[in-house]
Order: structure tokens, then C-alpha cells, then sequence
């Protein structure tokens, strides 16, 4: 899913170039646009795992488009997870900065495998909820390293992480797979990768195969990683609307271009009990997380491929 | 399945009924109506033998005529009598013929010679002079390939869909976006057909060039309405280009060079006798562009390899057995090529093989059979340098058909029958996925329908100033097994994934769904005067296959889907109305006409938010229905003779669409309406030598979605629209100027066969950034806020303007002929 809602190939690069090298110009500028407002709406970012340490939710209000990157907090809520078995998280805005956390007590930690868990928020009197599972996700077996160019106009060489992982066999899974470097979270619009059964979504019949080539190397910044970086990948299990939100909002927020999609709301699972009241936005999500780490050391680089 | 065989067997049996009445001995049958004799025959180009579209023919004697059909023939029946027959087209010097009809049937073909080239005339448009307003069809917009030559358009490439975006009613959703859009009517609407066979993408490069080889076009005809019973299938318009016969009097080699591409086209007579008469000749035209070629050098290290190239090759044979048969084999293969490791490759094949029979002088059948085939491949690695890992996808949609077109010329009327009958065959999308060595296929299976279709039309002069059109068309469509069909949830909100819940399996050629159709056509003229009349017309049109795309732009991974249990047939009902004269000292120098039009669309296909397309299995569970209305009004004036000639249209139009589940149930703007079309172009001969041109184009800009609200989730700025409405706002206004100038190089002797002109030009003459899109997103760069004590960065939300080109692009082609 990297730069492309297509297959993950990078399809509009490759016109890009096509275009570039046949002399035509594309271009694209920042402009001033005057943009409405519309009401505000409750926006819920939980992403609850099984990693241990404390689990946060953030509440804020959306904004106007332009200001939403400082938006209001949502203060003054109640926010609790139950489990199937009616165990209660509770949730609390330690700060008043609308981030609500639940701390484990020592070895504790969030979460089962194959339960499901029901968020409740009671906020300025509408009481909302959602429901996520916590599902199964495969080891990673290796992560190595390979030298390459960063792209092929470069002369810099730099080191393209493969990981191997198996997807589980006989059942459907979905997969959200995030890299770090040096400890920080790869967060560019086009690094939100998600997979079915190891592969890209559609009728794609790869249960229990290798994790396909596109999406082993999805875990990649556009520079590549350099000697002695320390890397990280995750791969978190996630639920089937997950899937399909990570796949729309990867869509709306690298939308441009001849062929964008058109823009639409990206979906939630959130659900206010009064129907007929204020809807929220945003996700709810648990997942457990399988991780390996390592560095970008001659142990870990294979011979490159050309 | 047996009403389709009923349909078949009818059309096998209409031709040989028709022919066994036709050919009967014609002397009989002047015998009985011996009132009557009739004159028939075909007119060429006397300069290569091109059979001439359009031509008038006209009886001094009665005030009536006729024109000339698609293959250059006419029949014109008349009490008995001598007659003076003048013979006109507009560009090619009058003909008069005095013909004896007093005892039997004349054949007269013709030859039009080109008016002498010193007048360096340019001839916008219609054939006959005065067409704009004696013909009975309305909102046709004919531009002649001489036109289209003098307004080179991207890189100096001539080019036909880019300059029929400059008539009246015809818009795109911009720059570089596939195919056009017609009075308010989706892309995959307009029927464009080469030489009869269907063209399922008509772009090179995205909708940078058309597939259409300049060189080997004679006609291009563009119907937006009051369309006749002979075209279906598809719901807005009809694009029909006819391929040039290629010359019969003598070998030619034609070409040009540009930037872009290169351009070589060879034409020569065959079979012929020792009086150097051709039974035939052909034709053959490719094209290639080379940027790849020139940037060869430059490609080193993983670039080496590269491809990113277009070709294309017509050709076109004809054979005259005899003065009542003819027959013709055109065929187009064209081909878009991407990549390095990663690649894609698209492109069309047509063949068309078609029969011309006069099976008497009243009585004409033109029988087509063609194929046609688009079809895309995608490949992760084309090299295959990791053979045990790898991805690649293909689709296609593959179509045959047969059909017979009869022609019967009679006294005032001119009646048109038959039939067509198409079988297609869509592959939706077949992937292949190698991981770790193991390779599985999935996909989706083919899935087949038969269209079919029987028709009749007449057109009929009922008093000197009123002549009528009209017709029925009936199509049937079956959708066909093998294949599985499915049922969805009904009990779904709108604008959400509906699921399948059943599934029913069909065996080979078992029908799964059948549509039937009505299709009426209407058309009327009245003249108010010599120089001015008033038209109406009313057509219902169906349209049983459907391009699935919900980009911006459709792109060349669009799959076309036929209509099943699921998917309705798209209709169209269109009525115009219209106001035409003529003006100017010789009646004829200028021309206007007003046009306004209303259409209702039913069965539009619409997406769900989200929808997943590709190699979807249950795609019809994310599409929607909706229903669409278009109208406006058309504004034409053009200039046809003269050192300056052009025209200058003005389109004010609406095109809304009503989905239930978008825009809160509301009707909102589709992505192509746009209020204010304005194009001009003029045309100016400076002397024999220098020929200049101006090309100027303004529209509305074209609605888009844009966000009320944002927020950030996982630190990514999410736009939101609070109201869920679509098309809320309107990207800025579209204006461009292009300029071209043609230099004829001096001939060093009078004899000299080698002709050759420059074609200067500039596109987007005053660099204007037009905008293709505006939309929302964070910028690449983070901002660092401090908050809560904690430094923190966060994203920095902007508006970006899209342009497709940013700056004037200025070109040179040199052209040739020898």
C-alpha cells in the first residue's frame, strides 16, 4: 500500500518518470484556500496492544482543516475498555491534556489473544463505544539489509530492510506493519502499510504463504536506513474494518494527482448510542504485536540482488 | 438463450430475403414502377481515389438531393426524364452531369477534383455548404482532417479528440485525462468506433494523444444527439472515425517528425490494369514515439532497461471485385509501454473486414465484421531477476461482431435496416503472486455477454421543407455462464458494502440475466427559409457494458464490467432543439446555430466511499445507482471562407447526478460539469507559404470535495467533511492559448514531388497553471511545537494546486510527402 492504493506498486511514479523524461511538466503548489468550517465532532485515537507498558487513548475535537494539527482536547471524559469477560480498564486524563491512560500494574499487561474489547466514552453527555479484537499475528523470522540505491537517480547508496514473516495458515488475517528507525516511528503519509493474509487485499489467495515481496519491503524510508541504524519492525493483528480504515485513510491522505480518488470521509468504528445524536471520528483498535529489532550491520546485509 | 438464436437466425435470413428481392433482375422492377428510374453510383477523390463522404448531390430540375453514405455512395430515384445532376463538397471543384433517365437506370460514379490549391482555402467543417442548415441532423459536429491538421495541439501533434474538445457540448475533466465527456455524459459513454469496430481506450500517454494516426484518418464525426438507429450501444455520443482507403492513382510516402514522435505512412494502388486502373489499394501508417530512444545514453545502472514508449499501426486495404462489390480489411494495433523493473503495457487491437454490395441501384448493404480487443498488463518485475518473487496482473475485454447495414434508396425516402450482433468476453483481472517460490493464480473468472441489436430508420422528405428521421432500435443483451452470480444484501444502509448472500453457479452460455430495449430515434428539420431552419430531435439510447473508474481520471487499469443481475443497463433519453442559419454575401461565408438540450440518465453507476475495484470479486456489491440530468445550451459561429476562418463556441450547461447514500441525498455536480465552456479557434492564411493558428479554451473549473474539518489520528492529519457533501467547492477556472504557425517549404522546381512544410507551435502560450486538481495534505515537512512542555512535532496541513503542465511547451514538426 505504499504510495499507491494500486497493488503497492508505485504506479505513479512510474508515470511520473515517463512524463518527466518526455519533457512534459506537472507541478504542484501551495495556494490559499478559503475553507468552511463545519461543527465540531468527538475524534477518538486509541490503539490499544498487548506490548507491555501503559495503554493511552487521545480525545480531541476536530477543527477547522488548517488548525487541525493543534486540535482541542476533549477534557472531562470517561473512558473505559471492558473485555468479554467484563473486565474493567479504566482510562483516566492524568495531564488535562485529553490523554487518557491506563497504567498495568507490574506484569501486567493489555489484553488476550482472541478477545474482543468494547471502549466506552461518556463525553458532554453522549456516550459513545466501538469494538475491536485482539487477534493472533505471526513471529518475524529475520530482518536483513541490502545495499541500494535510494532511487535510481541517486548515486548514494543506502540499505533496503526485507523482513520474513509466514502469515498464519488456515484463517483470514490482517496485518498492520510499522517501522522504526532509531527508536521513531517511520509516520510519513505513505508508511501506513496494511495486509491481507500477507499480501495486498482483493481475492489475493496467499493463506500461509511468505509475506509477498511488495509488502517485505514496505518497511522502508524514501532515503533507505544507513550502517549501524537500529531497526525496528512490528507487525500488529488487526480487525477486518481496520484494515479497511487504514487502507481509506491511506487513500484520502495521499490523494492527488490525474488519477486521485475522490475524496471521502474516512471511515470510524465509533458509534454514538443516540443515533440521532453527534457522530465521532477516528478508530479503535487492539492488537497484539509481534516486533524484532536489529542493526544495519555486516551480520545482517545479504549480497544485493543485481 | 433461443430468443438470441431468433435474433441471429433473423439477421442471417434478413440479407439473403433482402438479396433474393434485390437482385431479381432489376429491369422488371423498373418495369413496374416505370414512372421511375434511378441513378446510383460511388464518388472519389479524383487526386487518390478516396471515396468521398457527404457528397451533395443535387437535381436542378426537382430542387431535391441526397448525400453520399459512408463509402461514397449515392442513388437518387427520379420520375422519368432527362436531369442536370451537379455534384458538390465542399473543397473539390462543382461537378454538373446532365443524365438521360427516360428509359432505364443510370450508374454514374464520379470523380471530384480538389479546388485549385492557390485559394489555400481552409474548410471548417460541414461538407456541403450549406449543411449547417438544409441537413436534417442536429448537434453533428463533422471537423475535416485539413481542419484538424492546422490546430496542432500538445508538442505540435496534430491530434482528432483533442480538437473535437473544442466544439460545442464536448469538455474533459482535464488536462491529460482519457477520453472526453459529451453533454454531460461519463467517458465510457461516447461509442468511439475505427472503421465500425469499437475502441475501448482512445489514448496514448493517459489522454495526452488519441490513438488515432493523423495520416490515416479521412473523417471524424461526432454525434451528440438526434442520433440515428444505425449506432447503439452506448448512451452520450458517438465518434466516427473513418480510416482513409489509401491512394488508388499512385504510390505516396508521407510523414513528419516531431518531438514527441515520428510519423511514416505509405499508401499505393493495387491490381492495377494496363490502363493503370486500380481494383484497390491500401494503406499503412505507424507511429512511434522515441523519447526513450533519445534518453537511451542517459539510462545507466537500474534505469538501463527502461521503456516508456507508445507505437501504433494502421492499415486499410480495399478491393473493388467489381462495380457491385467491394470489400475493405482495416486494422489498428496500438500499445502504451512503462516501465524499468516495474512495468505496464496497454493498448487496443481492432480488425474490421467490411462488404459493400449495391444489390441493385436502390439497394445497398454495407456488412461489418470486426474484433476488437483491449487489454493491460501489470508486472512487479519484468526482469524476473528474483524469479521467486513476483506480481503481475492482466485484464482485457475482447469483442466480436457481425453486422449488416441495408441501405434502400427510394423516392423521398432513404431507409436504413439491420442488425448487429457482439460477443464479448471480459477478463476482470488475473493476478499471478510468486512469494518465497510458491506461485498461486487468483482472480477473477471471464465473464460473457452477447448484445444484440435489430433496427430500422427512415428518413423521409415530406414537402420541400420538412424532412423527417426517424427509427426504432431494439437491443437485447444477455448476460451469459460460464460464471457464478451473486446476490447481495439488500437490507444495507446506502453508501455502504453490500455482501454477498448467495451464489448461484451458470453453465457455459447459460443466460444469468436478460435486458431488453426500445429504442426510439426521432428527428426533424424545417426549413424557415433558404438560409435558416429549425430542428428537434428525441433519442433513448442504451448502454449494457460500463467502465468501472472512480479516479479523477480514468486510467488505463480501468476494467470495463458488463451489466449483470446486479448491474442495470444505463439509459439515456435526450431531447434538442435548434435554431440554424447562414450568413453572408454568398449565403454561406458564416454559419450559426443554437442548440439546448435536455437529457435524463438513468442507471449511472456510482461507488461507495472506499470502493475496492480491482480484482473485486464482489464488485457490484460496492457499486451504486443513481440517476443523472444534463442539459444546457449550445452556442456555435463559424467562419468558412476567407483568408480567416474558425469558429468560436460557447457551452452553458448543468450535469447533476442523485445517488442515494451521497451528498445527504441531494443532487450535486458531477466531477465533469462545468457552467461556461468558451473555445475559439481561428485559422489564417497570410500567403501561400505561412498559415497561422489560434487556439484559445476557457471552462469553469470542475467541482471537488473539499474538507470542513481535520484531525489527527496516529499523527496523521485526517481531512473531514462534517456535512458529508459532495463537490462542495469548485477548483479555479481553466484558460489556455495555443499558437501554430505552418511554413510550406518552396518546391525548387514546379515538378518537384517532394513537399514538405514546419509546423511551428506553443502550447499554452501565456504559461498559465491550470489547474487539474486542488486537494489537501500534509506537507512533507513537520513543524516542532512546544506543548505541555514537550516539544512535539506535528503535521502542517496545505491546499496544493495540481497542475499538469506549468509552463508554455513550444514545439517543431517537420512534415513530408512524396
Amino acid at each position: 500500500m505504499k504510495n499507491t492504493p494500486i497493488f503497492g506498486f508505485s504506479v505513479i511514479h512510474v508515470i511520473l518518470l515517463g512524463l518527466l523524461l518526455l519533457g512534459l511538466s506537472s507541478c504542484e503548489d501551495p495556494i490559499d484556500i478559503d475553507l468552511q468550517t463545519g461543527p465540531s465532532q468527538l475524534a477518538i485515537d486509541g490503539w490499544l496492544t498487548d506490548q507491555p507498558g501503559p495503554q493511552t487513548i487521545k480525545l480531541t475535537k476536530t477543527t477547522g482543516y488548517f488548525d487541525a494539527a493543534q486540535p482541542p482536547a476533549a477534557l472531562g471524559a470517561t473512558v473505559i475498555v471492558a473485555d468479554e469477560d467484563s473486565v474493567i480498564h479504566e482510562f483516566i486524563d492524568v495531564k488535562g491534556n485529553g490523554t487518557y491512560v491506563w497504567t498495568p500494574k507490574p506484569g501486567e499487561v493489555f489484553g488476550k489473544i482472541g478477545k474482543r474489547y468494547l471502549l466506552g466514552i461518556r463525553f458532554e453527555g453522549q456516550e459513545y463505544y466501538a469494538i475491536s479484537q485482539m487477534n493472533s499475528v505471526p513471529t518475524i523470522d529475520s530482518l536483513v539489509f541490502r545495499e541500494e540505491k535510494p532511487n535510481p537517480l541517486e548515486d548514494r547508496k543506502g540499505f533496503a530492510g526485507e523482513f520474513y514473516a509466514t502469515d498464519l495458515p488456515n484463517q483470514t488475517d490482517y496485518y498492520w506493519i510499522r517501522a522504526y528507525r532509531n527508536g521513531k516511528r517511520l509516520d510519513e503519509t505513505s508508511d501506513i502499510v496494511v495486509s491481507y493474509n500477507g499480501s495486498f487485499n482483493g481475492s489475493a489467495d496467499t493463506d500461509g504463504l511468505l509475506f509477498i515481496q511488495p509488502i517485505r519491503t514496505s518497511i522502508n524510508p524514501d532515503s533507505l536506513y544507513n550502517r549501524n541504524d537500529s531497526v525496528k519492525v512490528e507487525v500488529l493483528s488487526i480487525t477486518p474494518d481496520a484494515f479497511y480504515f487504514f487502507q481509506q485513510l491511506s487513500t484520502q491522505i495521499n490523494n492527488g494527482g490525474l488519477f486521485a480518488s475522490p475524496p471521502a470521509n474516512v471511515p470510524t468504528n465509533v458509534v454514538n448510542r443516540n443515533a440521532s445524536g453527534p457522530k465521532a471520528v477516528g478508530f479503535f483498535g487492539v492488537s497484539a504485536v509481534s516486533s524484532k529489532t536489529v542493526k544495519v550491520e555486516e551480520v545482517n546485509i545479504r549480497p544485493s540482488e543485481d | 438463450m433461443k430468443k438470441i438464436l431468433q435474433i441471429g437466425l433473423l439477421l442471417l435470413l434478413v440479407g439473403p430475403a433482402v438479396r433474393a428481392q434485390g437482385t431479381s433482375d432489376p429491369a422488371p422492377a423498373t418495369r413496374r414502377t416505370s414512372a421511375q428510374a434511378t441513378v446510383s453510383g460511388y464518388i472519389k477523390d479524383a487526386a487518390n481515389g478516396e471515396g468521398l463522404i457527404g457528397v451533395s448531390v443535387f437535381v436542378k430540375e426537382t430542387g431535391s438531393g441526397i448525400t453520399t453514405n459512408s463509402y461514397g455512395f449515392y442513388s437518387l430515384t427520379l420520375p422519368l426524364g432527362t436531369y442536370n445532376l451537379v455534384y458538390t463538397y465542399v473543397g473539390f471543384t462543382k461537378q454538373n452531369r446532365t443524365i438521360d433517365l427516360t428509359s432505364q437506370n443510370v450508374r454514374l460514379d464520379i470523380e471530384l477534383k480538389e479546388e485549385g490549391r492557390d485559394l489555400q482555402e481552409v474548410i471548417v467543417s460541414t461538407k456541403r455548404e450549406d449543411d449547417n442548415v438544409k441537413d436534417i441532423a442536429m448537434s453533428v459536429n463533422t471537423v475535416e482532417m485539413k481542419t484538424i491538421q492546422k490546430i496542432p495541439a500538445l508538442l505540435g501533434e496534430v491530434d482528432v479528440i483533442r480538437s473535437i474538445q473544442l466544439l460545442p457540448g464536448v469538455s474533459t475533466v482535464g488536462e491529460g485525462a482519457t477520453g472526453f465527456n459529451v453533454r454531460g455524459g461519463n467517458v465510457d459513454q461516447n461509442l468511439v468506433l475505427l472503421d465500425e469496430a469499437p475502441v475501448y481506450n482512445s489514448s496514448h500517454l493517459f489522454g495526452f494523444f488519441s490513438v488515432f494516426n493523423p495520416d490515416a484518418v479521412k473523417d471524424v464525426k461526432l454525434v451528440k444527439g438526434g442520433i440515428p438507429a444505425v449506432y447503439g450501444g452506448r448512451i452520450s455520443s458517438i465518434l466516427d472515425v473513418r480510416m482513409k482507403e489509401g491512394n488508388s492513382k499512385k504510390t505516396t510516402v508521407s510523414g513528419g517528425i516531431g518531438l514527441i514522435f515520428s510519423r511514416l505512412t505509405l499508401e499505393q494502388p493495387l491490381f492495377k490494369n494496363k490502363e493503370g486502373q486500380a481494383r484497390g489499394s491500401f494503406i499503412i501508417a505507424g507511429r512511434r514515439s522515441y523519447a526513450d530512444i533519445l534518453a537511451k545514453p542517459f539510462l545507466t545502472g537500474d534505469l538501463k532497461g527502461s521503456r516508456f514508449f507508445f507505437y501504433d499501426l494502421t492499415a486499410k486495404a480495399n478491393y473493388r471485385i467489381n462495380d457491385k462489390n467491394t470489400i475493405y480489411l482495416s486494422g489498428y494495433l496500438g500499445r502504451d509501454v512503462f516501465g524499468a523493473d516495474f512495468g505496464f503495457n496497454w493498448g487496443n487491437t481492432t480488425t474490421s473486414l467490411r462488404w459493400n454490395h449495391v444489390f441493385s441501384d436502390k439497394l445497398f448493404l454495407n456488412t461489418t465484421a470486426f474484433y476488437s480487443n483491449y487489454d493491460y498488463l501489470l508486472d512487479s518485475d519484468l526482469k524476473r531477476k528474483d524469479p521467486k518473487d513476483y506480481f503481475n496482473w492482466k485484464s482485457s475485454i475482447v469483442n466480436y461482431s457481425i453486422k449488416p447495414d441495408f441501405t434502400l434508396f427510394l423516392k423521398n425516402n432513404t431507409l436504413t435496416f439491420g442488425g448487429q450482433a457482439i460477443v464479448y468476453d471480459f477478463q476482470p483481472g488475473l493476478a499471478n503472486a510468486a512469494s518465497g517460490g510458491e506461485v498461486r493464480t487468483f482472480g477473477l473468472e471471464n465473464k460473457y455477454a452477447l448484445e444484440s441489436a435489430l433496427y430500422i430508420g427512415n428518413e423521409q422528405l415530406v414537402s420541400k421543407r420538412l424532412q423527417l428521421q426517424y427509427g426504432l432500435r431494439y437491443s437485447l443483451y444477455n448476460y451469459l455462464g460460464p460464471g457464478e452470480a451473486y446476490e447481495f444484501q439488500t437490507d444495507v444502509p446506502p453508501n455502504q458494502r453490500r455482501f454477498p448472500v448467495s451464489t448461484t453457479t451458470y453453465d457455459r452460455n447459460e443466460t444469468i440475466k436478460t435486458y431488453g430495449n426500445w429504442e426510439p430515434r426521432f428527428s426533424a428539420k424545417y426549413e424557415l427559409n433558404e438560409v435558416s431552419s429549425l430542428k428537434m430531435s428525441y433519442n433513448r439510447l442504451a448502454q449494457y457494458i460500463h467502465l468501472v473508474s472512480n479516479t479523477s481520471a480514468s486510467t488505463p487499469l480501468d476494467v470495463w464490467t458488463p451489466s449483470t443481475n446486479n448491474i442495470k443497463p444505463q439509459i439515456a433519453d435526450q431531447i434538442a432543439g435548434g435554431y440554424f442559419r447562414n450568413l453572408g454575401k454568398t449565403g454561406t461565408e458564416y454559419e450559426v446555430s443554437v442548440e439546448l438540450y435536455y437529457k435524463w440518465l438513468q442507471n449511472q453507476v456510482d461507488y461507495i466511499d472506499g470502493a475496492d475495484l480491482l480484482l473485486n470479486k464482489y464488485l457490484e456489491g460496492d457499486l451504486l445507482n443513481g440517476k443523472g440530468r444534463a442539459y444546457g445550451a449550445e452556442f456555435f459561429l463559424k467562419k468558412n471562407k476567407g483568408d480567416l476562418t474558425g469558429w468560436v463556441s460557447y457551452t452553458l450547461a448543468k450535469t447533476e447526478r442523485f445517488v442515494d447514500g451521497i451528498n445527504n441525498n441531494r443532487w450535486f455536480p458531477t466531477r465533469f460539469d462545468k457552467r461556461h465552456t468558451l473555445n475559439a479557434v481561428a485559422l489564417y492564411d497570410l500567403n501561400k507559404r505561412w498559415s497561422f493558428s489560434a487556439t484559445f479554451a476557457f471552462a469553469t473549473g470542475t467541482p471537488a470535495t473539499f474538507p470542513t474539518n481535520g484531525y489527527l489520528f496516529q499523527g496523521y492529519l485526517v481531512p473531514h467533511n462534517a456535512e458529508n457533501s459532495r463537490n462542495n467547492y469548485r477548483i479555479p477556472p481553466y484558460h489556455r492559448l495555443d499558437l501554430a504557425a505552418t511554413l510550406q517549404n518552396r518546391k525548387k522546381k514546379p515538378t518537384q514531388k517532394w513537399e514538405s512544410n514546419w509546423v511551428f507551435s506553443v502550447y499554452n502560450a501565456y504559461g498559465r497553471k491550470n489547474p487539474f486538481s486542488v486537494f489537501f495534505r500534509q506537507a512533507e515537512d513537520k513543524r516542532t511545537v512546544t506543548l505541555n512542555g514537550e516539544q512535539v512535532q506535528i503535521p502542517v496541513a496545505e491546499a496544493v494546486r495540481y497542475s499538469v503542465f506549468a509552463t508554455l511547451i513550444p514545439s517543431a514538426t517537420y512534415n513530408f510527402k512524396f
